[in-house]
């Protein structure tokens, strides 16, 4: 038994009467605890690892407020999220806080899918779209508001009753609305920097007209569905929105119905395909990301659980672990990289005669001669065989040198033999 | 702070109520409930510093043979402990089962006993007892890891001991108790005897057998009292491994037998561990106390890495001896480092004293000689040529020198060692 002191050791057989423990004699050299209490352990612990600890917590603050929701914006012209000069959030703001949904798609195939009777699809530009992608618009029985449209896309959607004439007039050019329509004349007067939409027939109105007073910058068909079209895409952008009465062309035209498709065509989409098939994701039930989140948590724990030694680990001071033959191989090795053929046949037949002197009972200092004579009375070979093979010359490549041991083992079996 | 295996099927079964009510507040309220569970049970654990500990190993034991640490647990608190207590132990010192659950009630007391099977000589070390209570729910509990210094000596294994019977029984053989058929110089003669059949004719006293009706013979008994000194050469040499263990395994095996057969033979046995400095003496001890005190010496020695000091030897040598005695040297027959070191120095032993060198030869270098399969298998092959060559060549000197030379495979070595020792008894040049 070792004896032991220090603090948290008791004196070698003397009761130990801790605060809240019951008396027990204890045998000499018995420990208890090792000096620490809880307070001094959680102190040691917070000072060895409080760096550690602020560095988390303000990466976790970091990174937490980095996936907060923030409001998202785009700098796609026309898009509703885009606040700036060239973007349509004001409107789109404005719309919504009137009780209009806004729905901002990027697709044609979304966009017919929302696009139904009782609502508003804006389409931002017809540059992008295809023919087929204008058919699938033509489709929908929303209303339409086209924002300068181009002269097919135009004519497809109108069903041949408009047209449209590339007329590029300056940024900020005033216009009065001269017409009938309702809108227009609520507006009085906007800010256009183009124009050329032409009426060509059936019941419908142009407004804004430029010089030529058949074209105007503004084109209402009403019919089976209400047509608007604006050549130019000025009046509703956040820049000119405070401009003229630009503001009430658009929330007019845009604000119609309850329901706005806002269409921003995107160049990566070109059909009207809807989404594709559904992914891994939409067949797993709802819930299979939370329990997700659970089975990390539980990994969590069973890390923390595995993660824990029941005592640190034990080290053990190691001999040395050099093999004795080491020294051989490094010498085989030297021969071989040097290709010393002589030095290693040297060695072999040094070696085999030895072996051979010895076993017809030779004399360690026993001469070539003698040890010639000797091997070949053994084996009863003829003694030129026996000086060429234990004393020749040496071989000239490794395959010579590998035929050359071989001979001498045959040599030394037979010398064995006698 | 630790949490067990309950804790982890408690955050599992948060799984079911996550797919019953899938929400993120499920998940968060799930692992709050885990959370608070796991602390209260650690505050209602009871406390590791209320144990009381103490370890009982016995002094010292063989290698390979099993021991039995014990450790008294004494709960103190005075509430049950329940946990987990581990009698952390060095590798080597064997231990198959180290932990052990715990249950105590206040002011109980258990013994706790690790067998172990120590594989390695020398001091193996106890390393901390760690304790873990764990609380009422068994979700988590505390933790503490306490010095509790143990030490547990390990002798060397001793395994050449099985041939010692029969090295016995050869020593007998020299020491009278039958006729003696070598009659060298400075064997003493001890008693006559009638003749029996078988033995040698030229032992016959004839003229105690005119006095006699019968025929007798000359028995011989060999000299006692004589010095055997046992060097064991620990420098660097020493540490190479020739199959699994050091030469130095060897060597001690070696010397344990010697000893233990010198000292049967009545003669005084003197050992030195050395390579620049002593590492470990046994002088003036004789009759049953020696083997213990060698075996308590050499269980410490392990190889240094430095080359030996062999003109330093020799003056420990003239030192310890004054007469001539048997200096049995338990080195390698290195052939750069006999030439350098040994041969300088061993006429001067030689002159005074019997000089026998034994070294373990490695079975591995047969092998690679052997070896011809293919081109590089020849070049080793003529290298361990080379190397048995020079080996021969240098044992050849040493001879020469009058030094007796022993060089047998690991497991050889005691044995022809004592062989030795006993041909030179025979022939009475101790």
């Amino acid at each position: 038994m070792t004896q032991i002191s220090g603090p948290g050791r008791t004196p070698g057989g003397t009761p130990a009467q801790p605060l809240g423990q019951i008396p027990v004699v204890l045998t000499a050299g018995t420990v208890v605890g090792d000096g620490s209490t809880a307070t001094s352990t959680a102190r040691a612990r917070w000072r060895h690892g409080r760096t550690t600890a602020i560095v988390v917590a303000l990466l976790v603050v970091v990174a937490a407020l980095s996936v907060l929701p923030r409001p998202r914006t785009s700098g796609i012209p026309l898009a509703p999220d885009n606040p700036s000069p060239a973007g349509g959030r004001a409107v789109a703001r404005i719309l919504t806080d009137r009780g209009v949904t806004v729905e901002y798609v990027r697709t044609t195939a979304a966009a017919a899918a929302r696009a139904t009777s009782g609502a508003t699809l804006l389409v931002t530009s017809t540059d992008l779209l295809d023919s087929a992608q204008v058919a699938a618009l033509g489709r929908t029985t929303a209303d339409l508001v086209l924002v300068d449209p181009s002269a097919p896309a135009l004519d497809a959607l109108s069903d041949g009753r408009a047209d449209r004439y590339g007329t590029p007039r300056a940024p900020g050019t005033i216009v009065s609305a001269d017409c009938s329509d309702a809108d227009a004349q609520a507006a009085g007067r906007i800010t256009v920097d183009a124009s050329g939409l032409l009426l060509v027939d059936g019941a419908g109105v142009v407004c804004f007209p430029g010089d030529d007073r058949s074209t105007g910058a503004y084109l209402v068909l009403t019919g089976h569905r209400r047509l608007t079209a604006l050549a130019s895409a000025e009046p509703l952008t956040n820049g000119a929105l405070a401009q003229a009465g630009n503001a009430a062309i658009a929330l007019r035209a845009l604000g119609r119905n309850d329901t706005l498709v806002w269409y921003v065509p995107s160049p990566q989409d070109s059909g009207t395909d809807q989404v594709s098939a559904p992914g891994l994701g939409d067949l797993l039930p709802p819930q299979a990301g939370l329990v997700g989140v659970q089975l990390l948590l539980v990994a969590l724990v069973a890390a923390v659980w595995r993660g824990r030694r029941l005592g640190r680990l034990v080290t053990e001071p190691l001999p040395v672990v050099v093999r004795s033959s080491e020294a051989v191989r490094g010498r085989g090795r030297l021969y071989r990289r040097s290709r010393s053929l002589g030095h290693a046949a040297a060695a072999l037949r040094a070696g085999t005669a030895r072996r051979c002197a010895t076993r017809v009972g030779l004399a360690r200092s026993a001469d070539a001669v003698t040890v010639i004579d000797a091997v070949a009375r053994a084996t009863g070979r003829p003694s030129e065989e026996i000086a060429a093979l234990l004393y020749g010359p040496p071989p000239t490549d490794d395959g010579g040198l590998a035929h050359l041991a071989r001979r001498l083992d045959d040599l030394e079996s037979e010398v064995h033999r006698t | 702070m630790a949490i067990t295996w309950r804790a982890v099927v408690l955050a599992a079964l948060g799984v079911i109520f996550v797919a019953v009510l899938p929400a993120a507040g499920t998940v968060v309220a799930w692992a709050l409930v885990v959370v608070l569970l796991c602390v209260l049970d650690v505050l209602l654990a009871a406390s590791p510093r209320s144990i009381g500990l103490s370890r009982t190993v016995p002094p010292s034991v063989r290698l390979t043979e099993t021991v039995s640490s014990v450790l008294t647990v004494t709960n103190l608190d005075r509430r049950r402990w329940r946990g987990v207590v581990r009698d952390a132990w060095q590798p080597s010192a064997g231990a198959r089962q180290d932990r052990f659950p715990v249950d105590l009630r206040a002011g109980e007391a258990r013994r706790l006993t690790t067998v172990l099977v120590p594989v390695r000589r020398g001091d193996r070390l106890a390393d901390r007892v760690t304790l873990r209570a764990v609380g009422p729910l068994g979700l988590a509990g505390r933790q503490l890891s306490i010095d509790v210094p143990a030490r547990l000596r390990v002798l060397p294994e001793f395994a050449s001991r099985r041939h010692l019977p029969s090295r016995l029984a050869r020593l007998r053989e020299l020491d009278g108790r039958s006729a003696v058929q070598v009659r060298g110089p400075g064997t003493e003669f001890d008693s006559l005897r009638e003749y029996v059949i078988g033995d040698d004719v030229r032992s016959i006293d004839w003229r105690a057998s005119a006095r006699r009706s019968d025929v007798v013979v000359r028995t011989w008994r060999p000299e006692r009292d004589r010095r055997v000194l046992i060097v064991i050469d620990t420098s660097r040499t020493s540490a190479a491994r020739v199959l699994d263990a050091p030469r130095l395994d060897a060597s001690i095996e070696a010397a344990l037998l010697l000893a233990a057969l010198a000292s049967r033979a009545g003669d005084r046995v003197e050992l030195v561990a050395y390579d620049r400095a002593v590492r470990a003496r046994v002088a003036g001890t004789t009759g049953p106390r020696l083997m213990p005190a060698i075996a308590e010496a050499l269980a410490q020695v392990e190889p240094v890495l430095v080359e030996a000091d062999w003109p330093g030897l020799v003056t420990l040598v003239r030192d310890r001896l004054s007469q001539r005695a048997l200096v049995v040297l338990l080195s390698a027959l290195e052939p750069a480092s006999v030439e350098q070191g040994l041969l300088t120095v061993v006429g001067q032993l030689t002159r005074l004293h019997q000089v026998l060198l034994a070294s373990v030869r490695d079975p591995e270098l047969d092998a690679l000689r052997r070896d011809h399969t293919d081109a590089n298998a020849v070049f080793d092959a003529a290298a361990a040529d080379r190397t048995e060559l020079e080996r021969q060549a240098v044992a050849g000197r040493l001879r020469d020198l009058g030094v007796e030379v022993v060089d047998a495979l690991p497991d050889d070595l005691a044995p022809q060692v004592a062989d030795a020792y006993l041909a030179l008894k025979a022939a009475g040049r101790l």
